[in-house]
């Protein structure tokens, strides 16, 4: 293979990587969006704080995958105090306070990172077995960049299997379409939304814990990710998972390739991207409402 | 008419406060006190939107910085540049900014519109610091000369000393405020808030929904632009980061919240509180935004209607309790 090929392969399958990521965290934001009817601005706020508690858990045991299933706990456990005591409280002033009631746990989550961990980058290095590259046919590609697809790729299934197969799957798209009706069939809502408010943070608290090897972690690593997120969610369609998926890797390979070809533009090119789609649907790709 | 000498002498004796204000205070404390005008300005340019038009916007960083990069561009490029022309670029520069987005952003509402206007933002501060042959990208824009206010074989007053800047800034805060508000009490501004309350109905009256939002769009940019271009004069440096960033956006948004959503002055409450609780705030901790974020969500969980909302309420008692202080206002 010539090098340009090989180019190609390689930014195709960074894109892919961060696409995955981004659908980790994005789907999270938009099962909550269609749910509660509000924007989580501090969703990567969570993202983040689960990077941090990686770090924190990697430093106290020195086990990556340990890190991997407790830091993504805690952050779901964080979410859910956050929407049991804030959000649910103001819920009844409409969505304009819940937003705010967000930007003000995101301005707290920012600084709070700070005051804790520092304002300097932590680097955390990846476990053994997925250190060091591997060969596909002239491709040279890192091993813990192909594990973060398949671990996306997994979730992307367990999530699937959780939303079509159980009756608590059932219940949660029936809210998302419309969770008043759900409501008055005697589900217990508010219960609900706690949990998907949790499942959403526990699915970025994924992401930020694999994407602290590649990113290191630093306060500014939520408003970098979290403006892709709401670029994914609202270009995808506000509530819509496939939309979300689609337009996680769509981003993806446009910030790769981006990169590779504008690096002057790459960060435009996302929002102008958002702005053609919004002028023209302005309930996103998939979107069924506004 | 008693009612009216006590409103004039009030004002007179906030005016005399301001007026004697600088000679009291040191020289940190003079900027402090334009750097809370100007943000009073901002935030009540930005009240035009959220508070009368019912539009959030997390994008209003792009006219206040557009604005004082304007007027910074125009200052460091340009021979001689008077100073009322340099300010007034900062408006301009913002009036086109409105210009080129609003065909987009008035067609849109709720949650798409905050997304779009933060896109429109977030693309400000990326091309601010990509392009760094026009904009100095990180560094910013740093070294321009502060014009003189100058008026020919009259007077020259020199800028770079803070008091003079002080009165100059005042004077444009003052009255910008004053269009403002005089603004939202024109037949334009009852528009604004019907679409407010329930635009399918201003539509049905035969108002164009879409195009006053554009103009409303437009006289908010400009505003926050003029408040842009006096933050570029008196700081004397712009950066991506000071101007342009999410938290310049998100700004005015407390501040209204401070002061009081549903209030002209509710937004000048909010600045000159905000302010207070950052000098307060910074001489314990560093960690400044910790505490106004904590603030500020108890603030919209329990006030929703800010510090002029309690205002009100205490009017409402005390009249209630002792007649004979009407002249403290109507309570709306």
């Amino acid at each position: 293979m010539d090098a340009t090929t090989v180019m190609y392969i390689v930014q195709g399958l960074n894109g892919l990587t961060y696409g995955m990521i981004l659908f980790l965290v994005s789907s999270g934001l938009t099962l909550i969006f269609g749910m509660m009817g509000i924007l989580n601005i501090a969703h990567a706020s969570f993202f983040m704080v689960a990077a941090y508690l990686c770090f924190t858990v990697l430093k106290l045991t020195g086990n990556f995958w340990l890190a991997l299933l407790i830091a993504p706990v805690i952050t779901a456990l964080l979410g859910i105090l956050c929407e049991r005591f804030m959000l649910r409280k103001i819920h009844v002033y409409g969505d304009m306070g819940e937003l705010l009631v967000t930007i003000g746990i995101s301005l707290v989550i920012m600084e709070g990172v700070k005051a804790v961990w520092g304002t300097e980058s932590h680097y955390i290095s990846v476990p053994t077995i997925l250190n060091g590259f591997i060969w596909i046919s002239d491709v040279k590609y890192p091993v813990y960049r192909l594990f973060v697809i398949g671990l996306a790729l997994f979730i992307l299934v367990l999530m699937g299997l959780l939303l079509y197969k159980t009756r608590l799957g059932m219940l949660m798209r029936a809210a998302v379409l419309d969770a008043d009706m759900v409501d008055a069939l005697g589900v217990n809502v508010p219960l609900l939304f706690m949990f998907v408010f949790g499942f959403g943070t526990w699915l970025a608290g994924i992401a930020g814990v694999v994407i602290a090897p590649i990113l290191s972690i630093f306060p500014g690593m939520a408003d970098q990710v979290g403006l892709d997120t709401f670029v994914v969610v609202v270009t995808g369609g506000f509530g819509s998972l496939t939309g979300a998926f689609i337009v996680s890797l769509l981003l993806g390979g446009l910030n790769a390739f981006g990169i590779q070809f504008i690096p002057k533009l790459a960060g435009v090119l996302m929002f102008s991207f958002m702005a053609l789609v919004l002028a023209f649907k302005p309930m996103g790709l998939f979107g069924e409402r506004e | 008419m008693r009612n009216r000498i006590i409103r004039w002498t009030a004002w007179a004796l906030l005016a005399a406060v301001l007026i004697a204000a600088p000679q009291i205070s040191g020289r940190y404390y003079i900027n402090v006190l334009v750097l809370t005008g100007i943000f009073a300005l901002y935030a009540a340019s930005y009240n035009l939107l959220l508070g009368y038009t019912g539009l959030l916007s997390f994008g209003h960083a792009l006219f206040f910085g557009g604005g004082a990069y304007a007027t910074a561009i125009a200052l460091s490029h340009v021979q001689n540049l008077p100073l009322l022309p340099a300010v007034l670029i900062g408006g301009l520069a913002a009036i086109i900014f409105a210009l080129i987005t609003s065909p987009l952003l008035a067609r849109v509402s709720g949650t798409a519109f905050v997304m779009l206007t933060l896109a429109f933002g977030q693309l400000m501060y990326v091309f601010c610091l990509k392009f760094r042959s026009i904009t100095g990208g990180e560094d910013g824009i740093g070294g321009f000369p502060i014009p003189s206010f100058n008026i020919p074989k009259i007077i020259s007053i020199d800028m770079s000393d803070p008091l003079h800047y002080y009165y100059f800034a005042m004077v444009i805060i003052a009255a910008s405020l004053w269009i403002l508000w005089f603004f939202t009490k024109t037949p334009l501004g009852s528009v604004m808030t019907g679409i407010r309350d329930n635009p399918k109905r201003v539509e049905y009256l035969g108002f164009k929904v879409a195009h006053t939002k554009a103009v409303v769009f437009i006289i908010s940019g400009f505003f926050a632009g003029i408040a842009g271009a006096l933050y570029a004069l008196l700081q004397g440096l712009v950066s991506t980061d000071g101007v342009l960033t999410i938290y310049s956006s998100f700004m005015p948004i407390m501040m209204i919240f401070i002061g009081g959503l549903n209030s002209f002055f509710g937004a000048v409450y909010g600045s000159v509180i905000f302010t207070i609780l950052d000098e307060v705030i910074t001489a314990y901790t560093q960690h400044v935004e910790l505490i106004i974020g904590i603030i500020f969500i108890m603030i919209v969980m329990y006030t929703p209607t800010g510090f002029a909302g309690l205002l009100a309420y205490i009017r409402r008692k005390l009249r209630s309790r002792y007649p004979f202080l009407e002249f403290l206002g109507k309570t709306s």
